[in-house]
């Protein structure tokens, strides 16, 4: 295996010197070195985020809630600024709003119904994040965490986040660097594994991406994203013959590209800091290859999102991922004086719970019937409550992760994917008339 | 590569060290995890994938990549359920997140594409202690 390089500091921490925790973290740093082919460490200047209140990276190199408390006694804190990812493992409850989630919980310590308190307080792991805060730890609970953290890393700073539509909006949107390995370990010591994207060689674009339609949309930029991911795998593509997408078609794009392909880094000449113009974006070289997605791609990937027998819709999900604060705005107006026939869950990140509370969208979401729930989602939570066999929903992510629940022919769940105007549709009438346009 | 009347020998980088005998099973397909993987049942749940629900428990999990979440290290949870081996064309943090978890043999970036030359029912010898795998046709 390869020697990975370490400083004398470095060398104490993994001998044990500064006790357990800081070496069960310089372990499983090494190793991961190993693993990815490295033998240098790189120090992180950037921000952080992992799946909490465990760093859930491997359960190869955990630690006790006791040798935390202990840790923290000690005045150990993370290195760089760190945020929470998602809502607390294993149950990953909403954090607001649970008392309308009428489901039992799939997976954890405790199995329970996440509409009751006492589940709830159990779900929140707070004797956990009460070290966790000591240390620093910024509970933002959101798959979109960058979106409320207030903070974010500047370009070229060295990251190290873990959630697969959270790292190209690092990566390509901000012109930081992280690959997918946030955890208390690169959060405490400040160190990540030097390769992948951290590497500037690695973040150029290889795939030239010609767009045959203006991608302008919300859901055009989601499908387009789906079927980039599809066609480029791992390669880093320069996407071309697009309008400049907003924030929210940023990470809609983000999450289907990472989740039909593994598109960690991508440029958008013009809209990407990294890509003034597609030279840039190439770093003066030729592309490998060329790709066209044509209509008859974006309508195949649309069919793909589909995945239903019938136009009777059971509940509607909205907020994959995490819905930023014009999003609920825009969506607050739309179901003004309106009222749902079927259950609308509309998800966002924990910090904007109180916002949309102080903006009045939350008075407006529940007189016409729907819920807001905060910091997780379906896919996360194992499922959808036990009424729904048909789902509509406007995230290829979420579409393409939660029929995954359902693998077994006596339980199928159906999923109408299309645009959130479509969802809004069918949470009103309980029917499904979308249709790719 | 090498050949010889039995075994064909590919030679790669090893992610993670170790020896194992085991049958392949082969997807053409990248492979994808977080709810589309069941790692207590140790097979894929993706709606539409060659390996839907086809348990990879023991055998030399042999695919092209890894794409979608960072659930992906769910491939290498699971316990008694999980593959005995990784064997995968190219590499991506998602795999090295994978063999980090499982603790299995994984190796990768092999001198052929180890998807067109292995056969799911063939027999394979992972040495990722010295960095190549042997593969017995059946």
């Amino acid at each position: 295996m390869i020697t990975v390089k370490l400083s004398d500091s470095e060398k104490r921490m993994l001998n044990g010197e500064s006790g357990l925790v800081p070496r069960l973290c310089m372990e499983w740093l090494v190793e991961m070195c190993q693993i990815a082919g490295t033998d240098t460490i790189i120090e992180l200047d950037g921000t952080g985020d992992f799946h909490t209140p465990q760093t859930c990276m491997t359960l190869n190199y955990a630690f006790t809630l006791k040798d935390l408390q202990e840790f923290t006694a000690t005045g150990a804190k993370f290195a760089i600024p760190t945020f929470a990812n998602k809502s607390p493992f294993n149950e990953q409850s909403p954090i607001h709003g649970y008392k309308g989630c009428d489901m039992c919980s799939h997976w954890g310590d405790t199995i329970g119904r996440f509409d009751d308190d006492a589940f709830h307080e159990l779900a929140m792991h707070e004797d956990f994040y009460k070290e966790l805060r000591k240390m620093g730890m910024l509970q933002t609970h959101s798959c979109a965490s960058y979106l409320t953290a207030t903070y974010l890393p500047t370009i070229g700073q060295h990251c190290s986040w873990n959630e697969s539509s959270a790292v190209p909006y690092c990566n390509a949107v901000l012109g930081a660097r992280t690959n997918i390995d946030g955890s208390f370990a690169t959060c405490y010591l400040g160190k990540a594994p030097y390769y992948d994207m951290h590497v500037t060689e690695n973040r150029r674009a290889t795939v030239l991406v010609k767009s045959e339609r203006l991608i302008k949309s919300d859901t055009e930029w989601d499908v387009f994203g789906f079927a980039v991911g599809e066609e480029c795998g791992l390669a880093v593509p320069c996407l071309t013959g697009t309008a400049k997408p907003t924030t929210t078609q940023f990470c809609k794009l983000n999450s289907a590209m990472n989740t039909g392909g593994a598109v960690r880094m991508y440029h958008i000449p013009g809209s990407t800091p990294e890509a003034p113009d597609i030279s840039a974006a190439f770093h003066g070289l030729q592309p490998v290859r060329t790709v066209t997605i044509d209509e008859t791609a974006l309508r195949a990937t649309y069919d793909k999102l589909n995945y239903r027998t019938t136009d009777k819709v059971d509940m509607v999900y909205l907020g994959c991922p995490h819905m930023n604060a014009v999003e609920l705005m825009l969506l607050a107006r739309k179901l003004e004086g309106k009222h749902v026939k079927v259950p609308l869950w509309i998800m966002t990140a924990p910090w904007l719970y109180q916002v949309a509370r102080d903006q009045g969208y939350l008075a407006t979401f529940e007189a016409a019937g729907a819920k807001l729930f905060d910091g997780t989602c379906p896919a996360a939570m194992g499922g959808v409550p036990d009424y729904v066999n048909t789902i509509a929903l406007d995230s290829a992510k979420q579409s393409y992760y939660i029929t995954g629940c359902y693998p077994d022919e006596e339980r199928k769940l159906d999923v109408c994917y299309g645009t959130r105007d479509d969802c809004i549709d069918a949470a009103l009438t309980g029917t499904w008339r979308g249709e790719w346009k | 590569m090498e050949m010889s009347e039995k075994t064909i020998r590919l030679y790669g980088r090893t992610l993670y060290p170790g020896k194992v005998t085991a049958e392949a099973l082969v997807s053409t397909k990248p492979l994808e995890g977080f709810a589309n993987v069941n790692p207590a049942k140790g097979y894929t749940t993706e709606r539409n994938h060659p390996l839907f629900k086809v348990p990879y428990t023991g055998k030399v999990l042999v695919y092209p990549s890894a794409r979608g979440s960072g659930g992906f290290l769910m491939y290498g949870m699971g316990g008694e359920a999980k593959a005995a081996a990784f064997i995968h064309t190219e590499n991506c943090p998602l795999n090295v997140a994978a063999a980090a978890a499982a603790h299995i043999p994984a190796m990768t970036e092999f001198d052929r594409d180890p998807v067109s030359v292995i056969a799911t029912g063939d027999t394979v010898f992972v040495n990722a202690d010295v960095g190549y795998i042997e593969i017995t046709k059946k």
